[in-house]
């Protein structure tokens, strides 16, 4: 099989786009409404799931014909929270503040609907390349909307932006004191949960507009 | 479909392939983790006691600052220096050997941190109180670990919790902000602590213990009390030792 024909392609660019797991399934929303405050904490957690999806999604799609039915769920459970307290000592290790930040929320990868998802609907069906890029393509649409939600949530909630680098994080833009002065406020409301529902339907609202979805009426 | 017997063979040869990857990373990663939870105990301390954050950015500046500029010993409740070894020492449960760190700059005792430890409303909550060589006023708070709920009552690790311990910006009526100190001991010099308070503190004049109070956390009140509780209780213990200091300038 070809990597990059056509159909490779559409695998991981669906669920970027047209499928995306968070706005168009409305999958793995705990987690996307938790860890969207900070920008640096949207992208290390994007690369978790990112490790997490394709790892599981390529773990399972090799022993996909010696998996018994009956314990399937079990197998793959097993498989995904391996690999997420692999990624949890590995965050403790070498990103600690950030682990501390993301505290329960690494661990609670393992209960995200999309890692099972993808590993019962496709994993579980196709070759190891194709689930591949299947995991790449979900993990990546996750990521690019919990991206988007935490840049918005970050810059008018707390009115910075910040990159993460190893330790607390590297403030890339923060709103100048002039603003403050001129009667600038943040919105403290996008720091709090009901902020990341907000923009979360926001983001929903147009990313469907964009990819041309509509629910049956 | 598979045998039975087939089925326990495949559970079991994944749960051997994943436990020993498991303990396989966890086992190479172990130096590592020990070293950032112990730099970030030092973190705590040294923030506690005001140091600059500059000092505070790699684990070796860490263990450095501290190495150079605090004191480390453990007391009893009588105030006496006992032996110990600080680092092992359980804050939780100990009751007759009590950690102290103090921040000496010149031979002259800059301010004093101590650990304290209590039930918040899912977990134990820990962290340093630091404070000024009076052992009145409080030079800093930190908490370190905790397993409250975030954005409620995790918010007790946030700056704007902990600094509400240390004054209280109070505009005088000639425009100007005056910082007011929080106080440990009242007008007697008893030890009476810093209550946490539901709502806000009453900054009226009325409200003569409002330099006793911070504000509480919205959505956190038992986390709240816990830390009320257990601030009194951990520097009570630590009485007589912070009498002499403020009595001898020394323990």
């Amino acid at each position: 099989m070809e990597l990059f024909n056509s159909e490779s392609k559409k695998i991981v660019s669906d669920p970027i786009n047209v499928n995306n797991p968070i706005s168009l399934q409305v999958l793995g929303i705990c987690s996307a409404l938790a860890v969207t405050i900070r920008l640096d904490q949207a992208i290390i957690m994007t690369l978790a799931v990112v490790f997490v999806l394709c790892s599981s999604n390529v773990i399972l799609s090799l022993i996909r014909n010696y998996i018994p039915a009956r314990v399937r769920i079990v197998i793959m459970l097993s498989v995904i929270a391996s690999l997420v307290s692999v990624v949890d000592e590995l965050l403790k290790a070498y990103l600690y503040d950030m682990s501390k930040q993301l505290s329960v929320f690494v661990g609670l990868i393992i209960t995200n609907c999309i890692i099972m998802g993808r590993a019962e609907a496709f994993a579980l069906k196709h070759g190891p390349s194709k689930a591949f890029l299947d995991g790449l393509g979900n993990s990546m649409g996750y990521g690019l909307i919990i991206i988007v939600v935490s840049f918005f949530r970050e810059l008018f909630g707390a009115g910075t932006i910040t990159l993460p680098d190893g330790g607390a994080g590297y403030v890339l833009w923060s709103i100048p004191e002039s603003w403050y002065a001129a009667g600038y406020e943040n919105i403290g409301l996008l720091v709090l949960s009901p902020g990341a529902f907000i923009i979360l339907g926001l983001v929903i609202w147009i990313q469907r507009e964009f990819a041309g979805v509509e629910e049956d009426a | 479909m598979y045998s039975n017997n087939y089925t326990l063979f495949f559970v079991f040869i994944v749960t051997v392939v994943l436990g020993t990857m498991l303990s396989f990373t966890k086992d190479s990663v172990k130096d590592l983790q020990d070293q950032n939870l112990k730099a970030d105990v030092q973190k705590t301390i040294l923030r506690s006691l005001n140091f600059d954050e500059s000092l505070l950015l790699t684990n070796e500046s860490i263990e450095e600052t501290f190495k150079s500029s605090i004191d480390a010993k453990c007391v009893n409740v009588e105030g006496e220096i006992v032996d110990c070894n600080i680092e092992e020492v359980d804050i939780e449960k100990n009751e007759d050997t009590l950690p102290i760190y103090i921040r000496v700059d010149n031979d002259e005792v800059q301010g004093i941190a101590l650990p304290i430890a209590g039930k918040g409303l899912w977990s134990t909550i820990f962290g340093y109180i630091a404070l000024n060589p009076d052992t009145d006023s409080v030079l800093g708070i930190q908490f370190y670990k905790h397993g409250e709920t975030p954005g409620l009552g995790g918010e007790v690790e946030k700056k704007w919790f902990t600094d509400n311990f240390v004054n209280h910006p109070s505009k005088q009526p000639n425009g100007e902000i005056q910082y007011i100190p929080k106080k440990i001991r009242d007008k007697s010099g008893k030890i009476v602590s810093i209550k946490v308070v539901k709502g806000g503190v009453d900054y009226s004049e009325s409200n003569t213990s409002s330099i006793h109070q911070v504000d509480g956390i919205s959505g956190a009140t038992v986390t709240a009390d816990g830390v009320t509780d257990f601030l009194l209780e951990d520097l009570l213990r630590y009485e007589k030792t912070l009498d002499k200091i403020r009595d001898y300038g020394t323990i």
